[in-house]
């Protein structure tokens, strides 16, 4: 017994561990103490719940935010499943190597970049635009229907389009891709036809990938803040949008209800994750 | 059921210069089974791969019941394959496995279960119909994708080395499972296997391949006792030939024209002292195997193999001793050119 | 007929992915490429001198990549022992661990920026690049354990154990035998945790305040409002890094690729 090195596990751990509970743990007691009113930096020690009040007021902007971030996170990941998914199916027929490195070519593009060549292609005076005006559609950069900046979120969720498609692309490739000979071929064997293995084997093989995938983007979509605060506008504005405003603002006390929202994203954004995990620990379960 | 005949397949891989398969036929009649044995790249699995219809032949024919099935699609063959890892869908139940292929082709819910539960009694694993796949063993996993192979009454099986990854218990059982039910049913039956023992224990007919061609089609006992060529012979365990009279052993391969007669290591004596028909050697290696030693001996330049059962004499290193080849045991192979 | 099709469409999704590339490359070295023009009609390098000798894109450029430098070699420092751990042994509570390294991956950057803001404002380490370090560290931490620990569990310790009993020195055998049979893992998770540190804009402006600039401060601030040619140029020196390193690592990605993916 003696020989077991009982603490030598958490020893090797001991500085990953330090940095990760010190800093997350430092930056979440900042946060609630900040959003009950507890504000050092103007000597404000007073606890109260004002913010939270203020916040899931039913006036607020909280709740237009909320609407039009969840807005932009379903629509972004429903689409991006559906692509993925029909993309992916028809990528592992005719699979390539060349397909593998021009998906991960998309993760040299952040999402920043992502948006800003959204930008300079989807604006008003972009180069879809000048397309239009050559072939004689439009007459005047105002004539372009306004798809970035704009109040639906339409230039955000292409966006986020054109990173989370590869994303979930790649995702349910890896899963069709490591069975060595395929359960399609087995399928196909046991007669079923090219649509009955898509719906029969293909789905319910990647289904769980898929769906864990989907709500990782999802978790992503809804915190980001990057992509909505450049290709959105002053109103709605998404969630993480208005936290930052909340934060940056001259006035320090209305730090506290920037604190409130980002705490709420971060729940949000955690239970989506506890599920996501869940699937993939019942996905391991099934195949054990 | 099912006849089934192969004609004059030829294939050969793109980016290859050897055909896998040469100008190959074989009639199998209704109910049989056929197991083919023969080494990796002798092209076993290709000749599977045609049939399913996963691969295309060059040249010649597959014809079930005298009408060709190349141009049928793969899914609707008839043909059904089962391999080595048994490929049961991880996300579906046992029930719905084994009910894959009838669901498939729209049978009722009704029908399928019974069916299920019929072909789950004929493997003998009544009432597992809820469990997961990933909970079963290794040898269940086999029957259960065995009865998901049989449960649509197909044409043709195709066992591709279906026992390969199971322990030898489990191995030896389920060989007489899946004898058992293939006789029951009478479904013509493709075996694919490299052990040699394996095919002689479940197969009616024999085919051992070799570069893509049949070198040898017989029954188990005649091909074990009486192959008809020298790459039969080696197939079945032989490893000593001799030719000539007075008899001489012979090296390796056979180049003389003369008759060449082969015998089975268990039928050689190695013993201390001379009599008729037998040679001096010396012992090079002498290993006791429990119910049988085996030996080593040098004997005019060349090493026979020889098995004797137990009770058999052991032999140190070097020892000189005298190996006799019974007349009786002697059998006459062909030269290989001519096989 | 039928191949010709799925070929085009291929290639059509090729050309979706490299379409920002071609972008960039049209805006940033093309002038007086006015309205209704389909296509630029004038090239020329003037955009991309006039970026190069603005006073603040050197130094962010070298700033960020000394921040990111510094953040892949943390990262692999501090995730080593860790995922050694994680990879090889069994022992209660790994379970707990696995979780707690995963938090980072969870929790959005705008929460965790906005609370180490505080925290770092109270202690210093606001608007410094050893401040900007560690919070980048935090994204890319889970990442580096989680590549390296895999890339653990497939190694074999047989190899240690033989170099012992072959008389090497504990030292000797980590250098010689581990670190080198893990190269092409610790060259990914390196690669990613730079690249995850390249590419963050909220942490960096949050924990920076205005102090540390890097490349996509300055493009997040040039494209809320500049010239089309200006953010096509950084958007090129930005993304220039990145693509090499999915040039060098094209092959690895294949089973990394997709957990890292997800940070940027």
């Amino acid at each position: 017994m003696r020989d077991k090195p009982i603490f030598s596990p958490w020893l090797s751990l001991a500085p990953a561990l330090t940095i990760v509970i010190l800093l997350l743990g430092a930056s979440l007691l900042y946060a609630i103490a900040e959003s009950v009113g507890y504000i050092s930096a103007i000597g404000q020690h007073e606890i109260s719940l004002s913010a939270y009040r203020e916040t899931l007021n039913l006036n607020s902007e909280f709740w237009t935010s909320l609407i039009f971030s969840l807005w932009i996170s379903v629509a972004s990941t429903i689409i991006s499943a559906a692509v993925a998914l029909t993309l992916a199916v028809w990528l592992s027929e005719r699979s390539r190597n060349s397909d593998t490195f021009a998906l991960n070519w998309n993760l040299a593009f952040p999402h920043l970049v992502w948006s800003v060549a959204i930008l300079l292609f989807l604006s008003q005076s972009g180069l879809l635009a000048r397309w239009a005006a050559t072939l004689g559609i439009i007459q005047m950069p105002a004539d372009f229907p306004v798809l970035v900046r704009d109040r639906f979120g339409i230039g955000i969720i292409l966006s986020y389009l054109g990173k989370e498609i590869p994303f979930l692309t790649i995702t349910i490739l890896s899963v069709l891709r490591s069975q060595s000979i395929g359960f399609d071929v087995v399928a196909e064997n046991l007669g079923a036809n090219r649509w009955q293995r898509v719906r029969y084997v293909t789905i319910p093989q990647v289904l769980p990938a898929l769906l864990a995938g989907s709500l990782i983007v999802f978790g992503f979509i809804f915190s980001s803040y990057e992509v909505p605060a450049l290709l959105g506008v002053g109103y709605p504005r998404a969630l993480p949008v208005l936290a930052l405003r909340f934060f940056l603002d001259p006035d320090l006390r209305a730090r506290s209800e920037g604190m409130v929202i980002s705490l709420i994203i971060t729940l949000i954004v955690t239970v989506v994750a506890v599920i996501s995990l869940k699937i993939g620990e019942r996905k391991e379960k099934d195949e054990g | 059921m099912t006849t089934v005949n192969i004609i004059s397949l030829n294939k050969t891989y793109p980016n290859q210069s050897a055909p896998v398969l040469k100008d190959f036929s074989l009639s199998i009649h209704d109910g049989e089974m056929v197991a083919f044995l023969g080494p990796s790249g002798s092209g076993k699995s290709t000749l599977l791969k045609l049939i399913t219809g996963i691969e295309r032949p060059d040249s010649g024919d597959i014809q079930f019941d005298d009408s060709s099935i190349l141009n049928i699609d793969p899914n609707k063959r008839g043909a059904v394959l089962m391999f080595q890892k048994s490929y049961l869908f991880p996300f579906l139940n046992v029930e719905d496995n084994i009910g894959f292929g009838l669901k498939v082709q729209g049978a009722s819910s009704q029908i399928i279960h019974a069916e299920v539960k019929r072909m789950l009694n004929l493997i003998g694993l009544p009432g597992i119909e809820k469990r997961k796949s990933g909970q079963l063993s290794g040898g269940e996993g086999q029957r259960v994708a065995l009865a998901r192979a049989l449960v649509t009454n197909p044409k043709l099986l195709l066992l591709d080395e279906p026992l390969s990854s199971l322990d030898t218990e489990v191995r030896i059982n389920l060989q007489e499972v899946i004898r058992n039910i293939q006789r029951e049913l009478g479904v013509t039956t493709i075996f694919v296997t490299h052990d040699l023992g394996e095919a002689m224990a479940m197969s009616d007919r024999m085919a051992l391949l070799l570069n893509g061609e049949i070198v040898a089609l017989d029954t188990p006992e005649n091909l074990f006792h009486r192959p008809r060529s020298l790459a039969a012979a080696k197939f079945m365990g032989v490893s000593t030939f001799l030719s000539g009279d007075p008899l001489i052993v012979q090296k390796e391969a056979c180049s003389s024209s003369d008759k060449v007669f082969a015998i089975r290591p268990e039928h050689i004596r190695v013993q201390k002292d001379t009599c008729d028909q037998s040679m001096p050697g010396v012992v090079s290696d002498c290993v006791f195997r429990g119910e049988y030693v085996e030996y080593l001996v040098a004997v005019d330049g060349t090493h026979v193999r020889a098995r004797m059962s137990m009770p058999a004499p052991m032999f140190p290193h070097g020892a000189q001793v005298f190996v006799k080849f019974p007349r009786e045991h002697l059998f006459e192979v062909q030269n290989q050119e001519s096989a | 007929m039928k191949h010709f099709v799925t070929s085009k469409f291929r290639y059509i999704l090729y050309l979706v992915l490299v379409a920002p590339l071609l972008l960039f490359i049209a805006y940033a070295f093309s002038t007086r490429w006015f309205f209704p023009q389909p296509f630029p009609i004038e090239w020329t390098m003037e955009t991309f001198q006039h970026v190069f000798h603005d006073s603040q894109t050197i130094p962010s450029l070298a700033q960020g990549l000394w921040i990111a430098s510094l953040v892949g070699l943390l990262s692999l420092i501090l995730a080593l022992p860790a995922a050694r751990v994680l990879g090889l042994r069994k022992f209660r509570g790994r379970q707990l661990v696995w979780l707690l390294f995963f938090l980072p991956t969870i929790i959005p950057p705008l929460s965790v920026g906005m609370g180490l803001n505080i925290l770092f404002l109270r202690v210093g380490l606001a608007g410094t690049i050893a401040g900007v370090v560690l919070a980048h560290i935090i994204p890319t931490l889970p990442y580096t354990i989680f590549t390296l620990s895999s890339a653990y569990a497939r190694f074999d310790e047989n190899y240690e154990f033989q170099a012992l009993a072959l008389g090497a020195s504990p030292w000797h055998i980590f250098l010689n035998v581990t670190l080198r049979m893990m190269t092409p893992s610790l060259v990914v998770a390196a690669l990613f945790a730079f690249l995850i540190s390249w590419s963050q804009y909220l942490l960096t402006l949050l924990i920076g305040g205005g102090q540390v600039i890097t490349l996509p401060i300055l493009l997040f601030s040039a494209a809320s409002g500049g010239n089309p040619s200006v953010i096509a140029t950084l958007s090129l020196l930005f993304i220039a890094p990145p693509v090499l390193v999915i040039a060098v690592t094209a092959r690895q990605l294949n089973q990394h690729g997709n957990q890292i993916r997800e940070q940027y």
